[in-house]
């Protein structure tokens, strides 16, 4: 799954989940419930809609805020996890999501400004 | 002709107020004046503008964009945008240092991770410290480089992002960047839609924004300027104006019957905030900073 994160990973939200089956994706939620496995947990997006992370390993670590996953969308809508990050709030600067939200939409609206492919060069 | 020593003391003194022997000239501190060293880019560059930008601005981007970019010489190209000096905000994804420099690979999600090379100064000790770990998000400042077909950007900065909305922020100011200087469209404005874009749009223009949820729905009324349609009349017409003392909200009012003077002064503060615009003899009269003479 390594060369998914050699490839674009448009960033999106539970609405968009649906247009991006099979393909690597990167999603930033707020951590909602984590399975007692630790296998997999629920993020919510600046809408307020959730979505299911699955990952390969359990989390070794205590995971809450926000977090940025990237992985693959599955038939299910489920994200299996390649790698995630967690966007550290610890400077007393909480992120913005519904803004992160807006965001999104102004990038994916304007594609041609924003390009998730690496069109041929000229 | 040598004239003969008549055993005269023929040693010029230094006048006295010279101390230190420094001889007479017009050049104080050994500095010449060369026009247009340090003065502003508009007024030394003056022949050159084109209809499209030139590159003495950073612009934010992302890899995508200057992976893509198309390249003459030297100078790169992001559609109609000249791009040099560059931002990107990414995630750094793996690091390696050498004695010269660090070299990253940072990630945007737009593309592969781009390659980042980052000088160091090898006088300084403390340069271990700098190295920035994988996994953190990081703003690059630098210049687009190509080598042998690879493309890189040699970084003078890469902050690490204490705020993470700055992620959000680049985001924003890389649509609005290259939009903004993307070639302008007509005034018009409605129906124009986005005509310098090669790439299909399922939105065919700019008022099909449906589903504008919150703080969005402002791009409606926006030409590509990022300027109303009232501001953009009053700017045009300020800009046709040749008189050196530009032009008076009096004569605005007269060319611009439909809009109140009240609608005009409230265009004219905001053009004046924003630098469009600044005025002369008095602070009804006013000219254009992008005026073509």
């Amino acid at each position: 799954m390594a060369s998914l994160l050699d490839a674009s990973k448009p960033r999106i939200n539970c609405s968009m989940l649906s247009q991006h089956i099979g393909r690597g994706v990167c999603f930033v939620g707020r951590v909602e419930k984590v399975h007692p496995t630790g296998k997999t947990f629920s993020v919510s997006d600046g809408e307020g809609k959730s979505a299911t992370v699955e990952l390969n390993e359990p989390l070794e670590e205590e995971l809450s805020g926000i977090v940025e996953v990237i992985g693959m969308v599955s038939s299910k809508g489920v994200i299996t996890t390649t790698t995630y990050n967690i966007l550290r709030e610890d400077k007393g600067i909480p992120f913005d999501l519904e803004l992160y939200n807006e965001a999104l939409k102004v990038i994916h609206d304007f594609p041609q400004h924003y390009p998730f492919e690496v069109a041929a060069s000229g | 002709m040598s004239k003969p020593l008549r055993g005269r003391n023929i040693r010029q003194k230094s006048r006295p107020g010279l101390k230190g022997g420094y001889s007479e000239s017009s050049m104080a501190g050994g500095y010449t004046q060369s026009p247009g060293g340090f003065a502003s880019p508009a007024l030394s560059q003056g022949g050159e503008k084109k209809g499209r930008t030139r590159a003495n601005q950073i612009i934010p981007c992302t890899v995508s964009q200057l992976m893509s970019a198309s390249q003459a010489d030297e100078s790169f190209r992001v559609g109609d945008v000249d791009v040099a000096q560059v931002t990107i905000v990414g995630v750094i994804r793996s690091t390696d240092k050498s004695m010269t420099n660090i070299q990253y690979k940072v990630d945007d999600m737009t593309g592969a991770p781009m390659d980042v090379k980052q000088w160091v100064d090898t006088e300084d000790q403390s340069v271990d410290s700098t190295v920035l770990p994988p996994g953190t998000y990081v703003k690059v400042s630098g210049n687009l480089r190509s080598f042998q077909n690879h493309r890189s950007v040699v970084a003078f900065s890469v902050r690490p992002l204490e705020d993470m909305n700055e992620i959000t922020s680049h985001m924003l100011e890389v649509v609005q960047a290259h939009m903004a200087l993307s070639k302008p469209q007509t005034m018009s404005g409605a129906g124009g839609g986005m005509s310098s874009s090669a790439m299909p749009m399922s939105r065919p223009t700019m008022g099909g924004m449906d589903g504008n949820v919150g703080g969005y729905a402002g791009a409606n009324d926006m030409t590509n300027n990022g300027l109303s349609a009232n501001q953009n009349q009053v700017l045009c017409l300020i800009r046709s104006c040749p008189e050196p003392q530009g032009i008076s909200i009096q004569e605005l009012k007269k060319r611009l019957g439909s809009m109140s003077i009240a609608v005009i002064k409230q265009a004219v503060e905001f053009l004046s905030n924003e630098g469009h615009i600044f005025s002369t003899i008095d602070e009804d009269h006013y000219k254009s900073t992008d005026s073509d003479d």
